[in-house]
C-alpha cells in the first residue's frame, strides 16, 4: 500500500484541524489504524515525547511518535505483516518525568503475570475461535491437590485438570504444566483444553499444572525440581488416578524458563517421558564465551544447554516447539531444531509472527496438543 | 438379506424411511454403542424408528463386564497397550510406505509414462504394511482370548444371552453412527451376529462396522491430512467394501492424486462414499445398487451405473 494514502497521511494534507475533527478521525478509525502490512500508531494528548515501547525484534523499541503539526495527535507508522499480533505500551515523557502505560485508545489489552499490555493485531490474525468458552463442550474439572515433596521441602500445591466424562475405568495420558497457574490465567488452559477434546482434537487427558515457588532458581536445571516431578509429582499421580503407565503417554510442558525446567528434567530423567512441549523455551547458549546477554538468571540456562549441544541425548521420543518470529529467543529455538533432530529426536517446530507472550502461547496449544495427543476424530462417524 | 447403507443422520435423516422402506414389523434392535456415554439418550432415536425399539444397550454391558470381571478388564487393558503400540508403529511404517507411493506418483506423471511399474509396486509396499498390521492384530486377539478366555466370563456370558434374546425377538436391527473403535470393541465382546435373514439399516460408523475391513481417515484433522489407516476387521455381513462415511466432510476428494492412491490400494474392494442424504440397498448378493458414488483409481467419483455401462 502507498503511504500516500495511509489514513494519517490524508489527515496530515487536511491539518490545521481542530479537536472535533480528530474526535471524529479516532472514531472512524480507532487504534492502533491496521492498513494492507502497516500499522499507525496513535496517542492524543500533551507531552514532551511519545513513544511505543514493545519487545518485536527487528523494529526499533522504543518506537518514537511524532506530533502532527498544530494538533496534539501523535502518530507512528510501522511495517506489520499479516497475521502478526504484536503487545505494546505507549510512553510519554514530561520533562524528566516518564510514564508508560497501556494504549488508552485501543479496548484490546492481554494480561500476563507482569501486568497487562496492549494489542495490536494485524491484518490476518484472528483469536481461534476454540480459545473462547463453548457451551456445548462439556467441562472437565480443576481438583485443587497438595503434595509434600521432600526434593523442595515443602508443600507443592498443584491443580489437576480432570477431562469431561472422566472415568476410573478408562487409562488417562498425563501433562505436566509447569507455571500451571499462568497456563490457566493467562492462556485460557481450561477452557483450552475442554474445547479441543470436545471438539475430538485431543485425546482427553489428565493435566497436572504445577505453579514454581522461585521460577528463577528452581526452573533452570534444578535437581530438586526435576526429582520432584520425576520421583514424586509423577509416581504419586499414577497411584491417584487412572493413567496410561507408558512414556508416551506422559508429557512435560513449559514456557520461556518453564521450557527448560522441561526439557532439563527430561534430560535427568531420560525415558520416563515420551514428548516434551515447548514454547518459547529459553534455549539460550554460547558458541564461544560466557557472554550471552541474558543477566545472572541465565546463567545456569547457557550452562545447561551448552553442556547438552555439547552432547545431545535423547531423552524423549517427540518435542513439539513454538517460538515467535518477533522475540528474541527466535534464534536459539531454531538452533536448537537441528540439535534435537540429529539426537533422533521427531520434532515439530512452528513459528508464529507473535512475541514472548501468554496469548502467542495460548494460541499454538491446539497445534501442540493435538500432535502430541491425537483425539478421537478418525475414530468417529456420527 | 436386505441391508441399507445410510449417510450421516445428522444433517438429513433418512434413517426412518430406510426402515419402512424395507417393511419391517416388529420390534427393531438398536446397537448405539459408538454413541459412548451418550448410548441411554435414545429419544430421538425412538422417534426415528417409529415402533418399539430393543435398545442393547452394549456400551453400558461392556463397562458392567469390566466392573464385574476384574480378570477380563486386567486382559482388556492389556490389550488396548498393546494395540495402541501396535497402531503407532502400523503408523510409523504406513506413513513411510504413503510417503513413497507419493513421490512415485509424482515421478510416473512428470515421465508421462509407466515407469517400469514403480507405482503399482509402491502400492503393493502399503498392502503389505496393512496386512502385516491385520495379521498382527489377529495375533494379539488370540492372547487376549488365551488370557481372559470369554466362554468363561459368567457375566460376559449372562449378557450375551440378553442379547441373543433381544435380538432374537427383534424384526430389524439399527446400527447408529459415533465412535466406530467403541463400537467394533464391544460388537466383538458381545460376540454379536446378525442372522442373515434380519434386515438392517446401519449409518456411518454403523455402516463400517458391516463391512469386513474399518478403514479410517480424516484428511481435515488439527494437523492436516492424515492417511487412512485400516482398523480392525467389521462383521462381514457387507462384503467387499469400504465404507467412506462424511467423504465430502472427510476427505480431500478434489485431490485426485490422493484419492487415485487410495482407490488403488484397496483395489480388491469398492471405496463406497456415504454422504448425506446416501442410502443404499445391496441387492441379495450384497452388491451396491446402481447410483453408488465410488472412488475410482483414476482419482475421481464415479457413479457405479456409469461405471458398469
Amino acid at each position: 500500500m502507498n503511504d500516500r494514502r495511509l489514513a494519517v497521511n490524508r489527515l496530515r494534507e487536511r491539518l490545521p484541524v481542530d479537536g472535533a475533527a480528530l474526535d471524529r478521525f479516532l472514531g472512524r478509525h480507532g487504534a492502533p489504524i491496521i492498513e494492507g502490512e502497516r500499522a499507525t500508531f496513535l496517542f492524543r494528548g500533551d507531552a514532551d515525547e511519545v513513544r511505543v515501547r514493545h519487545r518485536v525484534v527487528g523494529l526499533p523499541d522504543p518506537l518514537p511518535m511524532k506530533r502532527l503539526p498544530e494538533t496534539d495527535l501523535w502518530v507512528a507508522t510501522t511495517a506489520l505483516p499479516a497475521g502478526s499480533r504484536v503487545e505494546y505500551q505507549l510512553e510519554t515523557r514530561r520533562g524528566e518525568h516518564y510514564e508508560r502505560f497501556n494504549d488508552p485508545l485501543n479496548p484490546r489489552v492481554a494480561h500476563s503475570p507482569m501486568g497487562s499490555s496492549s494489542v495490536c493485531a494485524a491484518t490476518g490474525y484472528e483469536v481461534p475461535d476454540w480459545v473462547n468458552h463453548d457451551p456445548e463442550a462439556r467441562p472437565g474439572e480443576l481438583v485443587e491437590d497438595t503434595l509434600h515433596s521432600k526434593a523442595l521441602r515443602r508443600e507443592q500445591p498443584v491443580k489437576l485438570y480432570l477431562p469431561a466424562r472422566y472415568n476410573p475405568a478408562l487409562r488417562y495420558p498425563l501433562l505436566v504444566v509447569h507455571d500451571g497457574t499462568d497456563y490457566l490465567d493467562y492462556a485460557a488452559m481450561k477452557t483450552v483444553l475442554d474445547n479441543l477434546i470436545h471438539r475430538l482434537d485431543v485425546a482427553p487427558l489428565v493435566a497436572a499444572f504445577v505453579p514454581p515457588r522461585d521460577r528463577l532458581r528452581e526452573y533452570p536445571n534444578h535437581a530438586p525440581h526435576a526429582r520432584f516431578i520425576a520421583r514424586e509429582l509423577v509416581p504419586t499421580l499414577a497411584q491417584r488416578l487412572p493413567l496410561v503407565d507408558a512414556p508416551e503417554a506422559r508429557c512435560l510442558m513449559g514456557s520461556s524458563f518453564g521450557g527448560i525446567a522441561s526439557l532439563s528434567t527430561a534430560v535427568r530423567y531420560p525415558g520416563l517421558f515420551g514428548s516434551l512441549f515447548l514454547q518459547s523455551a529459553s534455549l539460550v547458549f554460547t558458541d564461544i564465551g560466557t557472554d550471552h546477554g541474558g543477566g545472572p538468571a541465565f546463567d545456569p540456562v547457557v550452562k545447561f544447554v551448552n553442556r547438552y549441544r555439547a552432547k545431545p541425548t535423547r531423552p524423549v521420543e517427540r518435542i513439539f516447539m513454538s517460538c515467535g518470529t518477533y522475540e528474541p529467543l527466535i534464534t536459539p529455538n531454531r538452533s536448537m531444531v537441528p540439535v534435537f533432530r540429529g539426537a533422533g529426536i521427531t520434532v515439530n517446530y512452528v513459528e508464529a509472527r507473535d512475541g514472548h507472550n501468554w496469548e502467542d502461547w495460548r494460541d499454538r496449544l491446539r497445534e501442540g496438543l493435538s500432535w502430541l495427543f491425537p483425539g478421537p476424530q478418525k475414530f468417529v462417524y456420527e | 438379506m436386505r441391508t441399507v447403507l445410510l449417510g450421516p443422520q445428522r444433517f438429513m435423516t433418512t434413517a426412518g424411511t430406510a426402515l419402512r422402506s424395507l417393511g419391517v414389523e416388529g420390534p427393531v434392535a438398536t446397537i448405539n454403542a459408538g454413541w459412548e456415554e451418550r448410548e441411554d439418550v435414545v429419544d430421538e432415536l425412538d422417534q426415528v424408528i417409529g415402533g418399539e425399539a430393543r435398545h442393547l444397550r452394549l456400551h453400558h454391558r461392556m463397562f458392567d463386564v469390566i466392573e464385574k470381571d476384574p480378570a477380563f478388564a486386567s486382559a482388556a487393558m492389556t490389550f488396548r497397550d498393546r494395540h495402541d503400540a501396535l497402531l503407532s508403529l502400523y503408523r510409523l511404517r504406513l506413513q513411510h510406505a504413503l510417503d513413497g507411493v507419493y513421490a512415485v506418483q509424482r515421478r510416473v506423471r512428470e515421465a508421462q509414462a509407466a515407469a517400469y511399474g514403480a507405482l503399482d509396486d509402491a502400492i503393493e509396499v502399503v498392502r503389505h504394511v496393512d496386512n502385516w498390521y491385520a495379521g498382527q492384530l489377529k495375533t494379539l486377539y488370540a492372547e487376549l482370548d488365551a488370557a481372559s478366555p470369554i466362554d468363561a466370563s459368567g457375566v460376559i456370558g449372562w449378557h450375551r444371552g440378553e442379547i441373543a434374546a433381544l435380538l432374537g425377538e427383534s424384526a430389524a436391527v439399527v446400527l447408529t453412527g459415533g465412535h466406530v473403535g467403541t463400537l467394533l470393541r464391544a460388537l466383538r465382546l458381545f460376540a454379536i451376529e446378525i442372522p442373515d435373514e434380519l434386515p438392517v439399516v446401519a449409518w456411518s460408523a454403523g455402516a463400517m462396522a458391516l463391512t469386513e475391513r474399518v478403514v479410517l481417515f480424516h484428511d481435515f484433522g488439527p494437523q492436516g491430512a492424515s492417511e487412512a489407516e485400516v482398523f480392525d476387521r467389521g462383521l462381514g455381513r457387507v462384503k467387499g467394501l469400504v465404507v467412506l462415511p462424511h467423504a465430502r466432510r472427510r476427505l480431500r476428494l478434489d485431490d485426485r492424486d490422493r484419492c487415485a492412491v487410495m482407490a488403488r490400494r484397496f483395489t480388491d474392494q469398492h471405496c463406497v462414499l456415504l454422504d448425506d442424504g446416501t442410502a443404499l440397498e445391496l441387492d441379495d448378493a450384497g452388491g451396491l445398487p446402481s447410483g453408488a458414488r465410488i472412488l475410482g483409481i483414476d482419482g475421481a467419483i464415479h457413479d457405479l451405473s456409469e461405471t458398469l455401462r
